[in-house]
């Protein structure tokens, strides 16, 4: 069999291979970075050569049928090695706690050209076949394993191949000519593998029970859950381009989830997370405590609250309700693909250098942002998933829309990756948010702001403006695939009243009309940003995220009644809470058949 | 009809004895998670009810408590570890009464996920949201099981609930103790076979597959009920598994699999037995490589291992002798292909077929489908299935069907699921049984009256897929044929195709969620068909594996 070392590669690659490597020795200053640059790992050089004699030998078997075995032109192995931590607890008990390893490979083929390949429009997961790689450095395994799932992807790309061809031939021209890869340069960044998850696993166990058990003083919270969950993952991937990149990911996430109902059936919740790089880094337990308090007595308030009616007049979105309002509203229709393809909304394709906000925001994404103020941004990352390096995006500017979110999937106008390519794990890279961030710059206080609100409602000659302090992060409402992804639910939203009363809370606030005409109607903010870390679910999976954004003050927002479920409140109260050890006291010594009968 | 009920009386006389050493509720209450269902199930009964509507009349906790092992590994790496260790809580709430109830439509039930701490308010809180959920839902049912009993004109052939005494009943808890590094160790030294035993080296390049996989799970079941009934129980199953595959030339898939499973880790195959038969087993793959393709077509006498008639009767028979509610309307007996067979003959007059769950072993052999209450708190009984080849009784839990009002015990669930009736210990056995030189022997008698080749199945991978499929000439000599399929094994094959049966019984223990160990002899059937598979051969390989 023709087997070529990987490193024999055209001379111009090894040129660009030399200057990246430079490149990220400048760059590298954190300490997890500050790796020594080595490549001994079992698992790199296994999917390196076993890349390499695939690439070299698929399509290029004696007696193959040339017009249907043809050769790869790209291919790509990534690896996910993950380690993972889990404690759950529930109702102030642990419900499980489990860790696991697990090391993933997606392996990706592209055939035809960059210009029309396997992947062209509905196509596109066709590329990408997955399969589970031995945990241990076992050469042998790794490039056995490699090779099954790679004959198969080859297969099914072919298929895909022919039929992209078959359909391009039928099919009136498209609309968006741009082909289907770009080109870049190969990028070779061998950063240090991510650190053993270091956890006192008994000590994380005790205050996630604790934390759970606080929902006891609530007895009007239902259902409760308090997840800890730590990722320690390291990302390898080679490429037939020469690529060759290592990054490490970790993570750590406290996630508080509450539920209870009002008696009118009206089904509420309240979510909390805490990220950061390590378990370490999270909240102390008396800051977790305060915040597990606050949504236990929020969702106590909430029930009593009055629902609300059909609105139409200003309002403020908290910083963190903006966060997501920007990531939801405005960062998915900034992603790269969906200006191209029939079944995309392309709702900016023909806006690039018009004015999409006010004048005073602009919006940037900035994966290579670890920290904004004290606080870990989720979206971090050095390389994307494509194994393209992390940049600052500036996607608007003074108003004015400049740009997408790129992945190596090129759009009319735009086309190259701008480091934004990101999947989860068996699934192919799109253009993702990483950390998106507005500013301002007209701006003004808390108490500046809230006067503005009551003025502007005071001028609309309507009675209260709203104040949204919380709206669903992305975590519970985003399925995969869901077009939910784009909706945003008010969460705590309070009437602010323009003759003096207290502002009061009200439920069941629904956003309606386009959200995105709302973002036209901001009139200011104020001048401190809030950071939301979350995770994302779209089309290639959950990936983390963080948005940045200040408060805002809308002139215009549209609100109506969000549908209900119709079931009644639990029949008997909780288990522990005063109410109902008073009213079981007298049975629990009776017997069961005893009781029976006295029916 | 007056058999069966004969029949019935002896069991349940046959049961007593392990009730014997009763246990009583205050016994119960010092187990936490039993104190904290029982408080529970006390609150729920007293005072659940929605005003203008029944209370339940019924309300069963089962708690599992499920520790699990499982190590994979592929081409001699470990793949996979994964110890999860978690508690489900399966609350059922009825409404109605015995005769009439909301059982039957979805969600009778709800599931929780509950606390691994002894923690009472905990668990009661997810007992508390199910039963609040279930409750709810019956009533739904109950209103919906009113509105169709009054669209049919027959009414309902049996009760919707049995009635049962109540069980007191305290096994001590189990938890899983296993070496893990050591099952580690050897499923991916298993796996690893293909590469590292000398004997394999010349087939190496062309195997495609080759996976372990070891499995341990060891289950704590609470169960407590409104009628009294208090168990806790346990349950250990162990599986170690090989598969391997390649393909032919012609691109046909090959595959060979086997487990040896057991209810404890001792009664596993030992490593070195184990590992002689995945060496087997790689070893046919080059020898059904190149072994010819079955004819396509043939009618005639087929020899089943005990192995294979083992599979067949568990799938043929196993899945007809248990009752379950018949649709509403009919008056169907039960469903399945022996919904109308009671009294009729289902098997040759020399078979007898039998389920005793409190069979443990069976030739020295731990069986993995025995135990002593059923997942509704019913004690096991054996149940004489069959009897001169004749069905005279049904494996029933509490659902009753027309004729037979109570469970004989063998109200079975997967984990989390719900209860259904299904077989522990079918032991099937024919009084006129022969050796397997015998039946080899009447084989070749056949092929020679009839002057053509006949089929040896040796192995089955699935109800009719041999595995190792052999064509007996009439001069005696065998050939490994692939690519079959075999047809007509049905029913009425074993009703009237069987010209003999073995002596020596074969013992097949099925791991799974409900593990069952099914018990029975060789076959010789005078008329099964077997005819190519014709499934897709998919591409060999576009380039080699490495080396």
């Amino acid at each position: 069999m023709p087997y070529k070392s990987c490193f024999a590669l055209p001379a111009l690659a090894l040129r660009l291979l030399s200057l990246f490597a430079a490149l990220l020795i400048v760059l590298s200053t954190s300490p997890l970075r500050a790796a020594e640059p080595k490549d001994s790992s079992v698992l790199l050089s296994t999917m390196t050569s076993e890349l390499d004699r695939a690439f070299h030998a698929l399509g290029h078997q004696p007696g193959a049928d040339p017009t249907r075995q043809l050769p790869p032109y790209f291919m790509s192995y990534s690896v996910a090695d993950a380690h993972q931590v889990n404690i759950r607890a529930e109702y102030g008990a642990l419900i499980s706690s489990a860790d696991s390893h697990a090391r993933i490979a997606d392996i990706q083929i592209r055939i035809g050209s960059p210009q029309l390949d396997n992947t062209h429009g509905t196509h596109r997961a066709s590329a990408v076949n997955s399969v589970v790689l031995p945990l241990t450095d076992d050469k042998e395994a790794i490039a056995r394993s490699l090779w099954y799932a790679t004959d198969a992807g080859y297969g099914n790309a072919i298929d895909n191949y022919l039929r992209v061809k078959t359909e391009a031939e039928v099919r009136a021209k498209e609309e968006d000519t741009s082909p289907d890869f770009s080109k870049e340069p190969p990028v070779v960044a061998l950063q240090k593998p991510a650190p053993a998850i270091v956890l006192d696993r008994a000590a994380w166990e005790k205050r996630i029970r604790q934390l759970s058990a606080i929902f006891r003083e609530y007895p009007d919270v239902y259902q409760n859950i308090v997840i800890l969950s730590v990722q320690n993952e390291t990302d390898y991937l080679v490429s037939s381009e020469g690529s060759r990149v290592v990054t490490p990911h970790v993570s750590a996430r406290l996630v508080a989830l509450a539920v209870t109902r009002a008696d009118d059936g009206m089904d509420l919740f309240r979510a909390q997370t805490f990220e950061a790089e390590t378990a370490d880094g999270l909240p102390s337990q008396a800051e977790l405590e305060t915040a597990i308090h606050n949504l236990g007595k929020s969702l106590e308030d909430l029930r009593k609250a009055p629902v609300t009616v059909p609105f139409n007049g200003p309002a403020i979105l908290s910083g963190r309700a903006a966060a997501v309002f920007f990531h939801e509203v405005l960062g998915h229709r900034l992603e790269g693909q969906r200006q191209r393809g029939d079944e995309e909304g392309q709702t900016f394709t023909k806006d690039i250098g018009k004015e999409v906000l006010p004048s005073f925001l602009s919006v940037a994404d900035d994966p290579t942002l670890e920290r904004y103020g004290k606080t870990w941004l989720n979206g971090t990352y050095t390389y994307d998933d494509e194994g393209q390096k992390a940049q600052r995006v500036q996607l608007i500017q003074d108003g004015i829309l400049k740009t997408f979110l790129m992945s190596r999937l090129p759009i009319k106008g735009f086309s190259d990756s701008n480091g934004h390519g990101r999947a989860q794990t068996g699934r192919i890279p799109t253009g993702r948010q990483g950390n998106l961030i507005v500013t301002s710059t007209k701006t003004e206080s808390d108490a500046e702001l809230r006067k503005q609100l009551i003025e502007e409602a005071k001028k609309q000659g309507k009675p209260y403006g709203l104040y949204f302090e919380d709206i669903s992060s992305g975590f519970a409402v985003t399925q995969r695939n869901s077009p939910q992804a784009f909706q945003v639910i008010p969460l705590v939203v309070y009437r602010v009243y323009v003759d003096g009363r207290p502002d009061e809370l009200v439920r069941g606030v629904s956003i309606v009309g386009t959200p995105l005409s709302a973002m036209k109607s901001i009139l200011a903010t104020d001048d401190h940003p809030e950071v939301f870390n979350g995770e994302c679910g779209a089309e290639s999976g959950t990936v983390p995220v963080s948005a940045v954004a200040p408060a805002i003050l809308l002139s215009n927002i549209e609100t109506q009644r969000q549908p209900q479920g119709t079931a009644r409140p639990p029949i008997l109260p909780i288990p522990g809470s005063p109410v109902t050890d008073k009213a079981e006291a007298p049975n629990s010594e009776s017997s069961l058949l005893g009781k029976k009968e006295a029916k | 009809m007056k058999r069966s009920i004969a029949l019935l009386a002896l069991c349940t006389t046959l049961v007593a004895p392990l009730c014997a050493a009763q246990a009583t509720r205050a016994d119960a209450e010092k187990d936490p998670v039993l104190a904290a269902m029982l408080t529970e199930l006390d609150r729920s009964m007293s005072h659940l009810q929605l005003t203008g509507f029944q209370k339940p009349y019924f309300i069963q906790y089962r708690i599992e408590d499920v520790d699990n092992f499982q190590a994979d590994a592929s081409f001699g790496a470990t793949t996979g570890i994964d110890r999860a260790h978690q508690r489900i809580a399966r609350i059922t709430v009825r409404v109605g009464d015995y005769k009439t109830d909301s059982s039957g439509g979805r969600g009778d039930s709800a599931l929780e996920l509950t606390s691994l701490d002894a923690d009472p308010i905990a668990l009661r809180s997810a007992l508390w949201a199910g039963t609040d959920r279930a409750y709810k839902a019956a009533l739904d049912s109950y209103a919906q099981k009113q509105a169709a009993l009054k669209q049919v004109q027959t009414p309902p052939q049996a009760d919707d609930f049995s009635h049962e005494k109540p069980v007191i009943s305290l096994a001590p808890p189990a938890t899983l103790q296993l070496d893990e590094q050591s099952w580690i160790a050897r499923v991916a030294k298993s796996s690893g076979l293909y590469r590292t035993d000398p004997s394999l080296r010349a087939g190496e390049p062309d195997v495609q597959t080759c996976a372990g996989t070891f499995s341990a799970r060891v289950t704590t079941t609470w169960l407590v009920n409104s009628e009294g009934t208090i168990v806790r129980k346990t349950a250990s199953e162990y599986q170690q598994a090989f598969a391997t595959s390649t393909q032919a030339a012609d691109g046909m898939k090959i595959e060979r699999s086997f487990a040896s499973s057991g209810p404890t880790l001792a009664s596993l195959d030992s490593e070195d037995k184990f590992n002689k038969h995945a060496v087997e087993e790689i070893a046919s793959l080059t020898t059904l490589r190149n072994a010819p393709v079955v004819e396509e077509e043939y009618h005639g006498p087929v020899l089943l291992s005990a192995d294979a008639a083992t599979d067949t009767l568990a799938s043929v028979i196993g899945s007809g002798v248990t009752a379950s509610r018949p649709p509403l309307g009919t008056e169907a007996r039960t469903t399945g292909p022996f919904a109308s067979s009671l009294h009729t003959r289902v098997l040759p007059e020399d078979f007898t077929a039998v389920d005793d769950p409190g069979l443990t072993t069976y030739n020295g052999q731990a069986l993995i489908g025995a135990y002593s209450i059923d997942d509704e708190g019913v004690p096991a009984q054996p149940v004489q299935l069959i009897t001169e080849g004749k069905l005279v009784n049904y494996l029933i839990g509490r659902d009753p069907i027309r004729d037979f009002p109570q469970s004989n015990g063998h109200g079975r669930a997967g984990i989390t699921g719900p209860p259904h009736s299904s077989a522990g210990v079918l032991k099937f056995t024919a009084s006129d049984g022969k050796t397997d030189a015998d039946l080899n022997q009447q084989l070749l008698a056949l092929a020679k009256d009839r002057g053509q080749s006949v089929y040896y199945v040796e192995t089955l991978g699935g109800p009719l897929v041999p595995r190792l499929l052999y064509k007996v000439s009439p001069d005696g000599k065998r050939e490994l044929v692939r690519g079959a399929v075999l047809d007509d094994l049905d029913q009425r094959a074993l009703r009237s195709s069987i010209l003999a049966a073995g002596k020596d019984l074969w013992v097949a223990n099925y791991f799974g969620d409900i593990p069952q160990s099914v018990i029975g002899p060789a076959l010789l059937l005078d008329d099964v068909t077997i005819k190519r598979a014709n499934e897709k051969n998919d591409k060999l390989p576009f380039y080699p594996p490495p080396n």
